[in-house]
Parts: structure tokens; C-alpha cells; sequence
């Protein structure tokens, strides 16, 4: 393709981009973490709905996602269907994590798990292991983000040069205006994406079939790979309890830039609404998909599978649909990397150095916009541009851990009796067995390692809670007045 | 302390919560296992549009479960 209008379309959002976030400050302050952080609590529902759903549909909706459906088939839709479970744990806890921030002046995650348990150490821990995870979640968003541009401009963008692109861009902005530049943005490239998705694949589809339906792609595949159509998939890899055990690890896999875009809700019933119309996002899903079912029988021979919509568009599609795709791309890995990058800086200010250097709300708010520079330029780009083989299992272990920390929110939610301790100890319990079932015996009877971990963890945490001091009471009943407006049910009665 | 739990406080509640236990059933197994066919329904895989059915069941117990908790006015 030598049209210079995919590069020129994807370049132009770019700019929008920017200037979208350079405008969400509005003549604010920003050096304070309440601004920067949480935009001064101040977003309605419909940004908050586009902030989390682009937040959630990364570059994976557009690339890995199709690839998937290439390669296994339906066994894809786990994703489609644990967003939406996500949205449910967002409508239960969601209005409850605005309550402690409001109250009790939690900006991040760790903050709350710090003041539950009485316990920086633990908050400190907690914020150290997530950005393993969130880190290694924006250097993959990165390097799709980079690819995307080397493959729109030919070759003319080298993937360092990507990089720094993307990255510098995401840095202006994220600086000048914080939380309400991811709030804008990703509102800007929600609705871009969900219209470049439909577009490209009903132009594939009209293509492919002569038709808009997607009955023709199907009645194709169910006439000639029907093992694409049903679990286990066509790559025999995705059984009913891996199926399961994934989406049950990533619903309780509750990560920090999620927490933080709860808190920047204007209230509780903010998010309930909010939530309340997620799962209607995902309809994203659907055409990117079936693209990558178009290229089972027209595709064939496709070296890398996560190319298919790019090669298929590229081969089939008007340049303009071209560039469309390409900005719709990198719109998905840019609204996922950004909230990675924003929380692993914010929750390192507050929850790591500012109680070890004992420092000042004001300085720690002018130290959280400055951190994104060496996390982003010193940690996130030579990573990318490494590319390290490892990347995806730091990622796998670092989700794996996430949803250890489980037992800190039935601590705050559901069980007032959870001891410090027993966290620290469900947690490491539950990581040392993921990490354990992630390298040395991955996913042990087609089980996901963080689901063996949960099993470990659980009885861990209960077993010490049980057995050493439970946290202070009246910090116990401040959080339960939230978390249990209408009292307790007492078990054995 | 030890045994105190946060469970629902009425029937409404206790609905909301067999509702939401219901749906994350009803995208696993062995549910899941039940609409593991290779049949088309309006054009689409049945497990893909049973995947949709899930999702937007989601959005009608959570519309619910906003009228509840503002009839009952808490948060």
C-alpha cells in the first residue's frame, strides 16, 4: 500500500488526541493529587462510561482478539463476557470505593488498603507488586501502539520511533492535565473505536460475502471449520474450565486504574449508572471478530495471527478505512496504556515514597506528575522497544497477582474480622502458587494459575485472620458504616 | 466480630444477589457446556449469541437493581 492517507488519517488522531488533552485541564491546578489523580471527583456518567469502557477494549479488541478468533474461534467471547462481569463488580463495590475516597481522602487503591489495615507497609506492597502488572499491561499497549504505526506508514516509522511518538504524545497530556485527560481522550476514542470497528467490519463482511450479514462469514466457517464454532477450539486449548477459571480470576482481578476511575466518579450513583450500561460497549467486539473469521478461509496462510484485520483491511479495504483502522488501533492501545501509566505514578507517589521520604500532600502531588516521565521514558520505552520474550508472562503473573489481593477487599467489603496478617499472608500464599502454576506448570488440568492460587490464598487468609489481632475497631466500623450501611449478619445464629 | 458477614438485609437484596450468582453461572460452566454447538442462530454462532444474551441480561439485573437501592435510598 503506497496511499500516504492511512498514515496522514492516523497521524491526524493523534493530534486530536492531544489537543482533546491538553484542553480537559481548563485552567485547573494540577499540582495537587486530588486534581490530578481523581479530577477533583468531578466526572459525569456518560465520560465516566467511555473513560472505563475504552480503558478496558485495549489494542487486544483490535489485534489479539481477531487473532484469537483465527486461531481458536468463539472461544474469544470469554473476554466479550468477563467485561461484563466486570461491569457488575463495578456497580456492587464501585459506589463504595467513591465513598471511602470521598470520606476518608483515598486518591489510589493501595491508600485504601493502607488505611483499612492500618498498615503503609502493606499499602506499599500492594502498590509495588500492581505495577509489576500495570507496568508490563502499558509496554504491551506500547509496542501494539508502535507496530501500528511502523505497518500505516510502510516501514517509514521504525518501532523506536513509535515508541517515543506514542509515549511523548501520552506524556504532554497526561502531565498538563491528568485524570481529566485520560477522562476526555478516552471518551474521544471510545466513540471513535466503536465506529471504526463497525465500519471495518461491515465493509469486510460486504466484501467477503457480497452482503452486510454475517450469516454468509458463519454459514462458511460452520460448512468448513465447524471446530472453530464450539469450545474446545480449533487450537484444542480453551476446555470449559479454563473457559471458566479465566473469567472468574480476571472479574476478581480488581486493578488499580479501575479503582482510581471509580474515584474520579462526581458520585456513588454516578458509577451505578455508569455501570449499569457498560456491557452495551462490548457490541465492539463483535465485527473485529468477525474479520478474523473472514480470514480463516481468506487468510489462510498468515504467519502472525494478531495481523489478520490489518492485512485483511489492507488487502480488501479503501485507503480511508485503512487509516481509520489504524487510528481506531492505536486509539484502543493508547486509552489502555494511559490509566496503566497514570496510576503505577500516582500510587508510587502517595503510597511508596511519600511515607518513606515522609512528604509533604503538595510536594507528593508535583512528584506523581513528574514520575510518569522516568516510568514512561526510562522503564515503559526500552522495554518496548526491547520487545523481551518474558513480556507477556510478567504480565500473566502480574494479573495472576492481582487477583491475589483479593482477600484485602473481603476485608473491606464483606468480613470485618480480616486481620492485616492474614492478608500478607493469603497474598503471598495465592502469588507464590501463580507464579509457581504460570512458569514451572502452567495452568495445571486446563485450570488458570490464578484460580489455584485463589484456592491456596483463601483458607490462608480465613486460617491467620483467625488466629492474630484484627484491625482497630473503630477503623473497622468507619469503613463497614460504608461497606454494610444496614448492619451484619452474624453466622452460627 | 468473627462471625459477623455483610450478606443482604431483605428479600429484595437476596434476589439481587441469586440474580447476579445466576448470571456469572449462566456464562460458565457448566451452562456454558449446554450452548456448546455448532449451530447458527440469526447468522451467528450459538455460543456467541448466547455470550451477547449474557451481556445484555447484565444491563436488565443491573437496571433493576438501580431501582431497588433508590427505592430504598442507600447507597
Amino acid at each position: 500500500m503506497n496511499s500516504p492517507w492511512p498514515l496522514l488519517i492516523t497521524l491526524a488522531y493523534v493530534a486530536i488526541a492531544m489537543a482533546i488533552g491538553l484542553r480537559a485541564r481548563g485552567g485547573r491546578s494540577m499540582n495537587n493529587l486530588e486534581e490530578w489523580g481523581v479530577a477533583g471527583r468531578s466526572m459525569g456518567p456518560v465520560t465516566l462510561y467511555l473513560l472505563i469502557a475504552a480503558g478496558s477494549v485495549s489494542a487486544y479488541t483490535f489485534m489479539g482478539a481477531p487473532g484469537w478468533a483465527y486461531s481458536k474461534g468463539v472461544a474469544v467471547f470469554y473476554v466479550a463476557i468477563y467485561l461484563a462481569y466486570l461491569a457488575l463488580i463495578a456497580w456492587y463495590f464501585g459506589p463504595k470505593v467513591w465513598q471511602f475516597g470521598e470520606q476518608f481522602g483515598h486518591v489510589t487503591q493501595a491508600s485504601a488498603i493502607a488505611d483499612r489495615y492500618q498498615s503503609p507497609a502493606l499499602g506499599a506492597l500492594a502498590a509495588l507488586v500492581m505495577a509489576i502488572g500495570s507496568i508490563a499491561y502499558a509496554v504491551l499497549q506500547t509496542i501494539g501502539s508502535a507496530y501500528i504505526l511502523f505497518v500505516i506508514s510502510g516501514g517509514l516509522i521504525p518501532i523506536w520511533l513509535g515508541v517515543v511518538l506514542v509515549l511523548a504524545c501520552i506524556a504532554v497530556y497526561l502531565y498538563a492535565s491528568g485524570q481529566r485527560a485520560i477522562g476526555r481522550t478516552n471518551a474521544f476514542q471510545g466513540v471513535l473505536m466503536l465506529i471504526v470497528a463497525w465500519a471495518v467490519g461491515l465493509w469486510a463482511v460486504h466484501s467477503a460475502t457480497g452482503g452486510l450479514s454475517f450469516g454468509g462469514v458463519f454459514e462458511r466457517i460452520q460448512a468448513e471449520h465447524s471446530e472453530f464454532l464450539t469450545l474446545p477450539g480449533a487450537g484444542g486449548d480453551m476446555s470449559f474450565s479454563f473457559w471458566t477459571t479465566s473469567i472468574i480470576v480476571s472479574m476478581f482481578s480488581f486493578m488499580p486504574p479501575v479503582w482510581t476511575q471509580w474515584m474520579s466518579a462526581s458520585s456513588a450513583r454516578t458509577i451505578r449508572r455508569s455501570a449499569t450500561w457498560l456491557p452495551t460497549y462490548y457490541v465492539v467486539i463483535l465485527p473485529m471478530v468477525v474479520v478474523g473469521f473472514i480470514g480463516i478461509f481468506s487468510l489462510p496462510e498468515l504467519a502472525r495471527a494478531d495481523t489478520v484485520v490489518l492485512e485483511y483491511a489492507m488487502q480488501n479495504l479503501p485507503v480511508v478505512l485503512v487509516g481509520l483502522l489504524g487510528a481506531g488501533t492505536l486509539a484502543a492501545s493508547m486509552s489502555s496504556s494511559e490509566p496503566f501509566i497514570h496510576s503505577v505514578s500516582l500510587s508510587l507517589s502517595k503510597d511508596v515514597l511519600q511515607p518513606v521520604l515522609k512528604l509533604s500532600n503538595g510536594v507528593t502531588g508535583k512528584l506523581a506528575r513528574l514520575l510518569i516521565l522516568p516510568i514512561m521514558f526510562l522503564v515503559v520505552a526500552p522495554l518496548a522497544i526491547a520487545e523481551p520474550g518474558s513480556l507477556v508472562m510478567i504480565l500473566l503473573v502480574g494479573l495472576g497477582f492481582a487477583s491475589q489481593v483479593l482477600p484485602a477487599f473481603i476485608g473491606m467489603f464483606f468480613w470485618p474480622r480480616a486481620s492485616r496478617l492474614g492478608v500478607i499472608a493469603g497474598i503471598v500464599a495465592g502469588f507464590l502458587i501463580t507464579v509457581a502454576f504460570t512458569t514451572l506448570w502452567p495452568h495445571p488440568l486446563g485450570i488458570h494459575a490464578g484460580f489455584w492460587g485463589l484456592m491456596i490464598n483463601l483458607p490462608v487468609f480465613v486460617a491467620v485472620s483467625l488466629m492474630t489481632p484484627a484491625t482497630h475497631d473503630e477503623v473497622v466500623e468507619r469503613f463497614f458504616r460504608i461497606a454494610a450501611p444496614r448492619g451484619f449478619t452474624r453466622l452460627g445464629q | 466480630m468473627r462471625r459477623l458477614l455483610v450478606l443482604p438485609t431483605s428479600w429484595a437484596g437476596w434476589g439481587l444477589l441469586i440474580a447476579f450468582l445466576a448470571l456469572v453461572l449462566a456464562g460458565t460452566w457448566p451452562v456454558i457446556g449446554w450452548v456448546n454447538r455448532a449451530t447458527l442462530v440469526i447468522g451467528l454462532p450459538l455460543l456467541v449469541v448466547w455470550s451477547y444474551l449474557v451481556i445484555f441480561a447484565c444491563v436488565v439485573v443491573m437496571l433493576i437493581g438501580n431501582r431497588i437501592v433508590e427505592r430504598d435510598d442507600h447507597e
